[in-house]
């Protein structure tokens, strides 16, 4: 199938195909200095940053091609006289068509094929409303022994209007305010919610999982530097959606992971006793309309 | 054949009007009030705020008229199907029901406009409260009902902004028929959409409802009464798409003039096709979800109740089935627009006509299947998503089509860089920022940072405001003058253009970098060292606003300020709309056209006028 | 460009023959968005029942009303449907046409009233789980265009004598055949979820 360019195509076709090649490489090398988020400080959010590195640099050649396209035309193609001549009457060329379409086809598959080798790798698959591991009730201070390592932290985050609590199934259930992941080690957190729909966003390890009330909704993370991280509700949960937010989150060494969940299970060893037992999902008392 | 105004051989003593609309939808408020109260459902009222509005809608459309032919009917009067009269050239039947396409056409676009006012308005009062990182400004309540009331009334608007106004004016027109197939129900289609706005417009009294357009329960089902304008007003606007999806099909299908050949419709006809494909099909679950969601507030079932058997994934379902579909709503009729008028401009057939209508049934096609990738982050099935990233990423080459056919038109023409053709530019260069940023948002590692963010907001204000309202704008300029008898003026329209395209530009395009610096969506307050960001945003919006002002200007100056009726086909273009005379008269066509070439065929060699007027006499079309 | 124009194109067609194929096609249109109204409520149905969320999908006590019940609705609503069809086929203005037309009526009328006496005895509250809410949505929801479609029948009726627009408009008298044939197929199936189905 030839190409069919005829002789009046050519220079504009090679003035273009130039400046679009010359462009494009300048963009890419330009696109690819930028430091994406969620940045590094977990795997999955490092495998995300680098997603979103691919994802611009093959948008970069698509920009430059169409913006300089359109804008060729308005010089090059433009009317030159003051009253109305037809164009040449070109109804179409099926090899450029064929060609722009596969080619396209091409991209947008090997995106999904990016996108979906990042996700199985980072996500295993569970089914929503699996039951979550049983409980270490006898989670004690530095249970994090060398048997422990490897094994998923299970971490409970706790929606409701309008802030996050955080339950750690292997201490016993203990609620705290703040959430606090050890390094290194992987986490399967469990979301849910007491009310409404809320969103849990923790921007800089790369976390998005909606808490649904009755459902367990699971997200995989693994720490991978020690710093702090923003927890934020992106779903609108009503009036105080946009205060719903937390900037204490942190990733620590688990041996200050240790001594901090053994402080809060101290603090709150009073309250702990009229928490609700951990479960996958609670059920409180039916959401009473406003007026 | 002439006879006095009348819609049945008998007439109803009554008068029927929009005066009679407004004066029967009052008492039809208090009697549905007071029938919900009777009720006494545990519910706070809004079973009867509920009926309340439902008989205020239904007293407005008994008293314009609608109920005349059923109830002729049912009296044994005789009735005809489709009335043969002419109707007075007069002021008044705009307010009123008029069978009349043509002023159907114009009621859509001057109720649209309206509209988009007050959207507008509110999208300026969002902004100006986002001047500062705290609510100082505007407190939580009133930011979350304006969030409210702000994108439900442009998702009404931007549902029916080129679908209303043009779609009921030109189709007949550019198919060669005298009406459109159902003129009751087209009439129907608009006149619940005045209904539909003050309904939204009345959830202020009520303080507005709290969950933005998507309704999520439950908490759509803890809000207060002002979420029942969300589901009355929404269902209207269900019953407008099915309507007029019912009419556009049937009338394109079934009312061609002879020689009108599937081949030689219009690309603007073709993209009305495909958009009502959507909105007859995918209107009805919307219903559903909102009838769903009626009954769990009034009734107190537990469709969305996890804790009693319901899901709130039910809604997420059903409204996104519908949901996505209707964002190709919006954007269908505005592919349609510019395939339509780039031909005209470029003085060049469109390169790749077949290929253009793939293109539009690709993206049609295609849009029922992607729906979850709204939900890639609610907690769906994980085996779930990479499908629906798979189905999304697909659904962008039927999309690139769109640009293919375009660019390839405009190859080696000779192009005339009038005001619509500036605005299909701005279309072209919009589009595809947002369609591109459609496509990181497609990706679900990607998501997990952008979902839910201002990234997702300038993504789909690109393409709704900078694809839908751009190639409205276009058509404005290209048809307004056939539509109105008077052209606007060129030279406000490039500055319009210019400023228009600018703003919206130094509006949006920031918001891309506040999603990727985790700032969510419809919030209030935000980290304090996105500020300045906020505030170009801000100073953006107000001058995007000031553009959509001098649009106005534009608008009023050239149709009330300057004499002289426009030409037949100031833009000397081959479709069939611009064959007949300005103003166009009652029955579009005197005798129904004999198609004979294609709206496109320029440059071409012994290319053929497009129709052939004479000497056919018959009834495709209407008599 | 050379086009040949397809035969059926270039017929022109009289108003009448117009008025036939535009209500065809406007009655496939309005089937096929209803379709979709429905299989929403069905996708409802099995998506809450698979969910079963805090075992609330059937709870203990909640079940159809009277199987026998529904199937005399569903009987009258087929009856209606089938005479109504049989009405359609025959000649306009025979002896045939004005008995049935009527009695397709009286079915329809029948269907309402039976149907309406149901939904006010469910046997159970809507408040109690998913099955509840979903049975009374879909019922309710298919009552009322039962209702609308009855009212449009007893037009059908009134409009039977002799120049009224049922003989003048026999098409579109008979195209209205589909949509009641299509309500009691909905039904059918409605009966088949909402009763038979565990």
């Amino acid at each position: 199938m030839s190409l069919r360019i005829e002789p009046a195509d050519r220079p504009h076709a090679i003035r273009l195909l130039v400046m679009w090649v010359i462009l494009s490489i300048i963009g890419i090398i330009a696109v690819l200095q930028i430091h994406y988020p969620p940045y590094d400080q977990t795997i999955q959010g490092e495998d995300q940053s680098k997603t979103l590195a691919l994802l611009t640099a093959m948008a970069t050649p698509v920009f430059i091609g169409v913006v300089m396209m359109v804008i060729y035309s308005a010089i090059y193609f433009r009317r030159a006289t003051a009253e109305l001549v037809d164009g040449p009457p070109m109804l179409g060329n099926t090899p450029v068509q064929v060609a722009w379409i596969g080619i396209s086809a091409i991209a947008v598959l090997f995106l999904a094929f990016v996108g979906v080798t990042t996700l199985a790798s980072d996500n295993v698959a569970k089914l929503v409303n699996a039951p979550g591991r049983s409980i270490n009730t006898g989670g004690q201070t530095g249970s994090a022994t060398a048997a422990e390592q490897g094994k998923e932290l299970q971490v409970q985050v706790v929606a409701q209007q309008w802030y996050f609590t955080y339950r750690y199934a292997d201490y016993g259930g203990v609620e705290t305010t703040h959430l606090y992941l050890p390094l290194d080690r992987p986490v399967e957190l469990h979301v849910t919610s007491l009310d409404i729909i809320h969103s849990f966003w923790a921007y800089e390890i790369g976390v998005k999982a909606d808490a649904n009330p009755g459902v367990d909704n699971v997200f995989h993370v693994t720490p991978q530097k020690t710093g702090s991280f923003t927890v934020r509700c992106a779903e609108l949960c009503g009036l105080w959606h946009g205060q719903m937010s937390d900037t204490e989150g942190k990733v620590v060494s688990q041996s200050d992971f240790d001594t901090w969940i053994a402080q809060q299970q101290q603090d709150y060893a009073v309250i702990q006793k009229a928490v609700p037992s951990y479960a996958p999902f609670y059920f409180p008392e039916p959401t009473v309309k406003g007026s | 054949m002439v006879v006095p105004n009348a819609l049945s051989d008998r007439n109803l003593s009554f008068p029927t009007g929009l005066i009679t609309g407004i004066v029967l939808a009052i008492p039809g408020y208090f009697i549905g009030v007071w029938t919900g109260n009777l009720f006494g459902l545990f519910d706070d009222q809004n079973t009867g705020v509920i009926l309340g509005y439902a008989f205020a809608v239904i007293g407005f459309l008994v008293g314009l008229g609608f109920l005349n032919y059923p109830l002729a009917r049912l009296l044994g009067w005789p009735v005809t199907a489709v009335p043969q009269t002419v109707e007075e050239r007069t002021w008044g039947r705009y307010f009123s029901l008029s069978l009349d396409h043509k002023v159907i056409g114009m009621q859509y676009l001057v109720t649209i406009l309206i509209m988009l006012l007050f959207g507008a308005i509110g999208a300026m009062l969002i902004r100006t409260s986002l001047l500062v990182p705290d609510a100082s400004i505007t407190p939580p309540g009133q930011y979350i009902m304006l969030i409210g009331l702000h994108s439900v009334m442009m998702i009404f608007i931007t549902s029916a902004v080129i679908l209303g106004p043009f779609g009921n004016y030109l189709v007949p027109l550019m198919i060669g028929a005298r009406r459109m197939a159902f003129p009751r129900l087209e009439a129907l289609s608009f006149w619940v959409v005045p209904p539909a706005a003050v309904i939204l417009a009345a959830a202020v009294f009520w303080g507005g409802f709290p969950t933005g357009w998507t309704g999520y329960p439950p908490l759509s089902e803890q809000a207060g009464q002002g979420m029942d304008s969300y589901i009355v007003g929404f269902v209207l606007i269900a019953i407008a798409l099915v309507t007029s999806g019912i009419n556009m099909l049937a009338t394109i299908i079934a009312m061609r003039a002879p020689g009108m050949t599937w081949t030689r419709l219009p690309m603007f006809v073709w993209g009305i096709f495909a958009t009502a494909i959507l909105g007859l099909l995918a209107a009805p679950v919307l219903a559903t979800a909102l009838v769903q969601l009626a009954m769990d507030r009034t009734t107190n079932t537990t469709f969305f109740v996890a804790a009693n058997g319901g899901s709130n994934y039910l809604w997420e379902n059903l409204f996104w089935f519908f949901g996505h579909p209707e964002v190709y709503i919006f954007i269908l009729p505005a592919f349609g627009i510019i395939m339509e008028l780039v031909p005209h401009f470029a003085r060049k057939p469109l390169w790749g006509y077949r290929t253009g209508v793939v293109g539009l049934f690709g993206v049609t096609l295609l849009s029922w299947f992607v729906w979850q990738h709204h939900l890639f982050m609610s907690g769906i099935a994980p085996v779930l998503r990479p499908f629906y990233m798979l189905s999304t990423e697909l659904i962008s080459i039927p999309t690139g089509i769109i640009f293919l056919v375009t660019l390839g038109t405009m190859w080696r023409a000779r192009i005339w860089f009038s005001v619509p053709m500036l605005f299909c530019m701005g279309f072209l260069f919009n589009f595809l920022i947002g369609g591109i940023s459609g496509v990181y948002l497609s990706d679900v590692p990607t998501d997990v940072t952008l979902h839910g963010s201002y990234f997702s907001m300038a993504h789909f204000h690109y393409t709704i405001v900078g694809g839908e309202i751009f190639a409205m704008m276009a058509a404005c300029y290209y048809w307004l003058p056939k539509m109105t008898g008077k052209m606007l003026s060129p030279l406000i329209g490039r500055i319009h253009f210019w400023w228009m395209f600018i703003a919206f530009n130094s509006t949006f395009f920031p918001l891309f970098l506040l999603g990727i610096l985790d700032m969510p969506r419809r919030v209030s307050v935000y980290a304090a060292n996105l500020q300045f960001l906020n505030d170009w945003v801000t100073v953006s919006a107000y001058l995007l606003f000031g553009s959509m002002l001098l649009f106005a200007g534009n608008l009023v100056y050239s149709l009330f300020f300057v004499p002289g009726i426009a030409v037949a086909n100031p833009w000397h273009a081959r479709s069939l709309e611009w064959q007949v005379p300005t103003p166009v008269p009652a029955g579009n066509f005197d005798r129904v056209p004999l198609i004979v070439g294609g709206p496109y065929d320029y440059g071409l060699p012994n290319a053929k006028p497009v129709a052939d007027f004479g000497g056919l006499v018959g009834a495709t079309g209407g008599s | 460009m050379a086009h040949r124009i397809d035969a059926r194109d270039a017929v022109i067609l009289t108003e009448a023959e117009l008025d036939h194929r535009v209500v065809s096609v406007g009655a496939w249109l309005w089937l096929a968005a209803d379709t979709f109204f429905f299989a929403a409520w069905w996708f409802s149905f099995f998506y809450l029942r698979a969910l079963n969320n805090d075992q609330a999908w059937r709870p203990q006590g909640v079940g159809p009303p009277s199987l026998g019940f529904g199937l005399v609705v569903l009987a009258l609503v087929v009856l209606m449907a089938g005479t109504y069809w049989v009405m359609s086929r025959a000649l306009y203005g025979s002896f045939s046409f004005s008995l049935l037309a009527p009695v397709s009526l009286v079915f329809g009328i029948a269907a309402c009233l039976f149907q309406g006496f149901g939904m006010w005895h469910l046997g159970f509250g809507l408040t109690q789980g998913g099955y509840a809410s979903v049975f009374a949505g879909l019922t309710g929801a298919w009552l009322i265009q039962l209702l609308g479609a009855v009212a449009w029948l007893a037009t059908v009726v009134v409009q039977g004598r002799p120049s009224g627009d049922t003989v003048v408009r026999p098409h579109s008298a008979a195209t209205f055949g589909w949509i009641l044939v299509f309500l009691a197929a909905v039904g059918v199936i409605n009966y088949l979820l909402l009763y038979l189905v565990k």
